[in-house]
């Protein structure tokens, strides 16, 4: 499967991952939306669609999760006729992504919880540790970066701004 | 407690017995456990439910019939699952030198009681 990282150190884990656990899409992404890597996707569209719903998707549960029941809702899983998808938060030392998995019946949410758990410990070891203090996000270079990204992702240069 | 506990509970009581389990085929989830200590149960579902799946459509697709009993022999221990109409299997986890007969009879009377 194609896959493809703005950040080198995530290939290897997520790689085990979706071979593992035989997802047929894979994306990791900041909370904010901005994507740091994908597997299986072939259009840059997409990937910026499906970042969007993601982050937004895992926002909404969260914040349900806090009014039903106190604590943010960890993991998602939604169920369609031919395909599903599980969408769970991942803890590093540089910080927390989010990772949507969507995987069709050559897998099950069970396998895919348990190389998610794998998924979880191999990046929490692999992130090396944040250099400095983040810069404050704001729209401009929200942008910038996720343009940034997507050219990483996909091969080509950023587009001038 | 679910009313599968007293059926997992007497298999998990067979000498070499380490773990039973119900476990939705589909979706590789544990419904109901009885565990000895250091089982991860999670882990031994998703497995288990994966293999039962993937036996049975080979079953089918070698024009075999429906799988009765699947048994997996390892180095440490064995897997035991059977399976019947609806998407519940029922897994036992045993040690290597544990009554396969005896467990196969068990489980069988297990799937009776299940369906």
């Amino acid at each position: 499967m194609n896959i493809a990282t703005v950040e080198p150190w995530v290939e290897a884990p997520l790689r085990r991952f979706v071979d593992d656990a035989r997802a047929r899409l894979a994306l990791l992404l900041h909370p904010s939306g901005q994507v740091v890597a994908q597997a299986g996707f072939t259009r840059e569209v997409d990937v910026m669609t499906a970042c969007a719903l993601a982050a937004a998707s895992h926002a909404t549960s969260g914040e349900l999760g806090k009014r039903v029941d106190g604590h943010a809702f960890r993991s998602l899983h939604y169920t369609g006729p031919d395909r599903q998808l599980f969408l769970s938060p991942v803890n590093t030392a540089r910080g927390a992504y989010i990772c949507l998995t969507v995987f069709n019946g050559e897998s099950s949410l069970g396998l895919v919880r348990m190389y998610f758990e794998e998924l979880c410990h191999d990046l929490a070891a692999a992130a090396p540790p944040l250099p400095a203090a983040p810069r404050p996000t704001i729209a401009a270079d929200f942008e910038l970066d996720l343009n940034r990204n997507l050219a990483a992702l996909f091969g080509r240069e950023p587009a001038a701004t | 407690m679910t009313p599968f506990r007293p059926m997992l509970e007497a298999l998990t009581r067979q000498r070499g017995v380490r773990a039973s389990l119900i476990v939705s085929e589909n979706d590789g989830l544990v419904v109901d456990s009885s565990l000895r200590f250091d089982q991860d149960g999670d882990r031994v579902a998703a497995l288990a439910a994966s293999m039962y799946r993937k036996a049975r459509l080979s079953a089918r697709a070698a024009r075999l019939g429906a799988v009765a009993f699947l048994q997996l022999d390892a180095e440490r221990g064995r897997v035991c699952a059977v399976g019947g109409r609806s998407d519940l299997v029922i897994v036992v986890v045993a040690d290597p030198a544990a009554n396969v007969g005896l467990i196969r009879v068990e489980l069988f009377k297990a799937l009776e009681s299940l369906e």
